[in-house]
């Protein structure tokens, strides 16, 4: 045990009065129900749908932010270390939780049931630094897309708002064959790509949708350009070439574009979708109905090609 | 039905971009920072996942406002310690290590350090 002297007696009643001081000019809540922090919109979304009202569910990624590289202030993980449940992604989904010490017992980890399925990308080999010539692997972690994940996902925090008392078990229940329904039929609508998409290449603006083209078995080929940014010509030249190596005749935009930039791919031959992933929260609507808009227009640009 | 039996295999994806949208999990030498303090000191440790320690590298320490409180070396042995009394720690600290090619933070919130305090 440390020595304690005077000095080191009045640190820590200086730290203690100052937390206290902190404490006294946060936000109060505004009820005593649970909180349930989610990493991602998705998650926040079926914790809304499973918890209703018993719960306040905070989502605190601001709009226009990746979820998955966001850097959260220390406020941010004050309202972690005090919620009653964190809703993690897992499969390396926002890697700012290994950033700071959050209650391991609080902690809900939606994918650990699958980890058998997660998908590892390819190795890219390139030297910088000191390390000379190394290799990058990755997962990726837009589980979500696949409707089939994203049930075992909602059914992980269902069972987990149940046994921890946060809302009331039979009530859950209920929310949670509703929702399942409702992912059933974005299934549903997503499984009717299929044979629409087979043989077609598309282009995704951004890599993804890893889990959506394995789920439903589409050949999405990806640039690596900023949601929402114009293309400079250097990335509309590298996307010409990739369309005539490919033959792709669809482009999935993952964040509503500038009219600019759909006219230039347009001028390509290329069909475009806007297909938000829905790691941060849509601009209006909610997970399903956008969702259900971008399988909508999916179809449609595809069931288009063969018209 | 499980679809990872039934479904066909997962068509080539762009090899070039996948890496991009996927998570760092298995970066050969992503930096780690870690911080801790007893209340007498704060304890800087930054190690590449590869296990090797940086033997340089900048460190800088942010309070809760974003305002920088103070700018250290790394010590050779990836650690760096600073006094807890030469920091205003009250709104916590966000502890920031760059290696110059590789950088990475961890944050203490007030509630972090009030445990260590009071124990």
């Amino acid at each position: 045990m440390p020595e304690l002297t005077l000095q080191s007696v009045m640190r820590r009643l200086i730290v203690a009065s100052s937390v206290l001081l902190f404490a006294a000019h946060a936000p109060v809540k505004a009820q005593d129900r649970p909180t349930v922090v989610a990493v991602n919109y998705a998650l926040s979304y079926f914790a809304e749908r499973l918890g209703g009202s018993d719960i306040e569910v905070v989502f605190p990624v601001p709009d226009g932010v990746d979820p998955s590289f966001w850097r959260p202030g220390i406020s941010d993980i004050s309202t972690m270390q005090n919620a009653d449940l964190i809703l993690l992604n897992g499969a390396g989904f926002a890697t700012w939780t290994a950033k700071a010490s959050l209650p391991r017992s609080r902690i809900l980890d939606t994918s650990r049931g699958f980890e058998d399925r997660f998908i590892t990308t390819e190795t890219v080999t390139h030297s910088h630094g000191e390390g000379g010539e190394h290799s990058h692997t990755g997962t990726a972690s837009f589980t979500w897309l696949d409707q089939e994940l994203a049930i075992l996902q909602a059914a992980a925090i269902a069972e987990a708002l149940a046994q921890r008392g946060l809302a009331e078990p039979a009530t859950v229940e209920t929310r949670m064959a509703a929702l399942t329904e409702d992912l059933t039929a974005l299934d549903a609508a997503a499984e009717r790509l299929r044979p629409l998409a087979e043989g077609k290449v598309l282009i995704a603006t951004h890599p993804r949708y890893q889990y959506l083209a394995r789920a439903y078995d589409l050949d999405i080929r990806s640039l690596d350009w900023e949601a929402g940014a114009a293309p400079d010509k250097d990335q509309l030249a590298d996307l010409e070439a990739l369309v005539k190596d490919s033959g792709a005749l669809v482009l999935l935009w993952e964040a509503q574009p500038t009219d600019e930039a759909r006219a230039a791919i347009r001028e390509l031959g290329l069909a475009d979708v806007v297909f938000p992933t829905l790691a941060n929260s849509p601009a209006s609507s909610d997970y399903a109905e956008t969702l259900g808009t971008a399988l909508d227009d999916l179809l449609a640009a595809l069931g288009g090609l063969d018209g | 039905m499980d679809r990872a039996v039934t479904r066909r295999g997962f068509p080539v994806v762009a090899a070039a971009a996948l890496i991009l949208g996927a998570a760092p999990t298995a970066f050969a030498h992503q930096l780690n920072v870690f911080a801790s303090t007893d209340c007498e000191v704060v304890l800087v440790e930054a190690k590449f996942s590869s296990g090797r320690v940086p033997v340089k590298g900048e460190v800088r320490i942010l309070d809760g406002a974003n305002t920088l409180l103070r700018t250290l070396e790394l010590g050779e042995d990836g650690t760096l310690s600073v006094p807890f009394g030469e920091l205003d720690a009250a709104t916590g600290l966000l502890i920031e290590v760059d290696t110059g090619g590789h950088d990475d933070y961890w944050i203490l919130t007030p509630e972090d350090i009030a445990k260590k305090c009071q124990s």
